[in-house]
């Protein structure tokens, strides 16, 4: 990142529900005191220019220990405590945030105290720093302030803080005034998150990888909903069987007619070619819904440059694509970005020598930095990963058995099962109504037997995606590379 | 190359410092690997294979899925070298290659084997020494 641009962004810190909880409390005891801490976190520059700083250790400073009197202000940070914190920095290349508290509920600021001890030294931090900011930060109960140094010697101020838990909060340095639009159109869904809800949802960029059978039903509930902005990946057309299964599409999306076969097959090769991209229908459904909406539909798959860097522009991710590769990065941006998001599928299966149904599912899995991931879950094929990345004529000639491809069965009620639930969620985190005691475990919807089943995912401390141990890509930003293919 | 396909090459360089290791990459961060003279045991006539094998560009995550060795490749007691390996391929597929001249295809005998169970992330590295194992011990 040049040192330029990285002095005229903005700056927005981002932290997993888990660890804003544990510096809260340790910061909020309720003993009305000031109390100390660092984050070390990784930085990630956005679309927009805006630059997300993302809480990824927190080192709680023991009061008396490592956070005592001060020479010349209240309360400081001792020396050894500092130094720890600022090597493993610029070891790790991370970001250094000293943190304190002062009292008061929604509103929060340096004292001339904070400042003079900012100037005094961090211009000495940023030269161990190598190449990093560092800063500071002081939290009221409901509020953040943000001094960040730049090691061009400029600095910027913090514009806010997202934190992830069960629901999405914002803190600010202040209450922020909003000037909320009212539309009738939006009046009874307004009446269960309010007016300044439906404000929020306008606010938001979804994205949605994968327009089949689950994502095309997610985008139409979420412009329904009046999302407002909206990033769509699919590489692929629609086809006959899977247009009924595709809200919005229609037989002339599919060229159905001149697919039948009577057709010279020329005819019906050029039919296939100009039906209609699946990421286009789902685009022409989100206007029906909500003419305002600003869309940006890529035809690609994830291992494209312009979907990745899109979805790293969002502010939560649907996964509803079948290939392990598009779960392979959708994971990694999760944790690497801290997106928070949702992986969707359906599954129907039979016994192979009766034919009679086993199963019949939907599974809703939420994805976010404090939660195991995919990958800790097995639930990325490393096979079917090794075979995505083959040409097909390199997995013709290394097949073994001679198996044809296997067509999964699905179906739209079981489809909905899985979208509807998901973008429910997703309001009611968005929207900072879900329960802080609500379960983020996988849910499991069994149709055949009409029972819901939750299922913790496991998480591997050492895992190279989610784990708390260094060198996994949790909060790393910009500084790992995702898997891509070249 | 991709990160995390140098980072295998350079674990396989490590594993096996004594024989010629030849690489050539493929069009999207991959690599097709040789190894050559890799001994054989007991089983087989021929005391040493060459062992040809595909990292896709995005390793550890993925399977190194199949192997390839010599194509006369032959078992002391003349039974046929068994189920999991074909013979009639060839490798490396040269379509894959960036510069097609890197490296000329040579008839093999595929060796199939699935890492089905992930207790951790298999390396290009273990499964090499998996699959040797279990080609020694057929």
């Amino acid at each position: 990142m040049d040192h330029q641009s990285l002095a005229t962004s903005k700056y927005r810190l981002i932290v997993p529900g888990g660890l804003f909880s544990r510096l809260h409390y340790h910061l909020f005891p309720g003993d009305g005191d000031e109390h100390g801490a660092v984050i070390a976190a990784g930085m990630a520059k956005m679309p927009d220019g805006s630059i997300n700083l993302l809480a990824r250790y927190l080192y709680l400073a023991e009061d008396g220990k490592d956070y005592v009197p001060g020479k010349r202000g209240y309360r400081m940070l001792k020396a050894e405590f500092i130094r720890s914190c600022i090597f493993t920095c610029r070891d790790e290349k991370l970001v250094y945030l000293a943190v304190h508290n002062h009292g008061g509920e929604d509103s929060v600021g340096f004292s001339s105290d904070d400042l003079n001890s900012h100037e005094r030294g961090y211009p000495a931090l940023l030269d161990i720093a190598a190449g990093m900011p560092v800063g500071a930060l002081v939290f009221a109960r409901n509020a953040i302030a943000g001094d960040i140094w730049l090691p061009n010697g400029k600095r910027v101020a913090l514009e806010s803080a997202k934190v992830l838990g069960t629901s999405r909060k914002i803190l600010t340095p202040a209450p922020v005034l909003c000037k909320v639009s009212v539309d009738p159109a939006y009046d009874r869904q307004t009446r269960l998150f309010g007016d300044a809800g439906q404000d929020i949802l306008r606010d938001t960029t979804i994205g949605i990888i994968g327009l089949g059978g689950v994502g095309a039903i997610i985008a139409e509930y979420l412009a329904r909903l009046g999302v407002g902005n909206f990033v769509l990946i699919d590489p692929q057309k629609i086809e006959i069987s899977n247009f009924p299964r595709i809200v919005g599409a229609t037989r002339w999306d599919c060229f159905a007619f001149f697919q039948k076969e009577f057709w010279p097959s020329p005819v019906r090769s050029l039919a296939k070619f100009l039906s209609k991209p699946k990421v286009k229908i789902a685009a022409r459904v989100i206007r029906q819904a909500n003419k305002n909406a600003n869309i940006k539909p890529i035809i690609a798959d994830t291992q494209s440059k312009e979907a990745v860097e899109a979805l790293i522009g969002c502010d939560y991710l649907f996964l509803a694509a079948d290939s392990m590769s598009a779960r392979l990065i959708f994971n990694q941006i999760v944790h690497q970005y801290y997106i928070p998001g949702v992986q969707i599928g359906s599954k129907i299966s039979h016994e192979e020598k009766s034919g009679d149904l086993t199963a019949v599912f939907s599974v809703v899995r939420p994805v976010n930095p404090e939660k195991g991931c995919l990958w800790c879950n097995q639930l990325i094929n490393p096979l079917k990963l090794q075979e995505e990345a083959q040409s097909e004529k390199e997995l013709k000639a290394n097949k073994y058995l001679d198996d044809s491809n296997v067509i999964a069965p699905s179906v739209i009620t079981l489809n909905a099962v899985g979208a509807a639930h998901a973008t429910h969620d997703f309001l009611l985190f968005i929207t900072g109504l879900m329960s802080p005691q609500a379960s983020n475990d996988y849910a499991r919807y069994m149709m055949l037997e009409r029972k819901s089943e939750i299922v913790e995912p496991r998480r591997d401390e050492y895992c190279s995606e989610c784990g708390t141990a260094s060198g996994s890509r949790l909060g790393r930003g910009d500084q790992v590379p995702l898997t891509l293919k070249y | 190359m991709a990160p995390g396909v140098k980072q295998a090459i350079e674990e396989l360089r490590i594993q096996y410092p004594n024989y010629a290791i030849k690489i050539a990459a493929d069009k999207h961060g991959g690599a097709f690997v040789v190894i050559e003279g890799m001994p054989l045991g007991s089983p087989y006539i021929q005391s040493d294979t060459w062992v040809g094998f595909h990292i896709t560009y995005n390793c550890p995550y993925a399977d190194t899925y199949p192997h390839f060795v010599r194509s006369d490749l032959s078992r002391q007691d003349n039974n046929p070298p068994g189920e999991g390996m074909t013979s009639g391929h060839s490798f490396p597929q040269q379509s894959e290659l960036l510069d097609p001249n890197s490296m000329p295809a040579r008839p093999a005998i595929q060796v199939s084997r699935v890492s089905r169970r992930r207790e951790a992330t298999e390396t290009p590295r273990l499964k090499l020494i998996k699959v040797l194992q279990w080609i020694i011990n057929r």
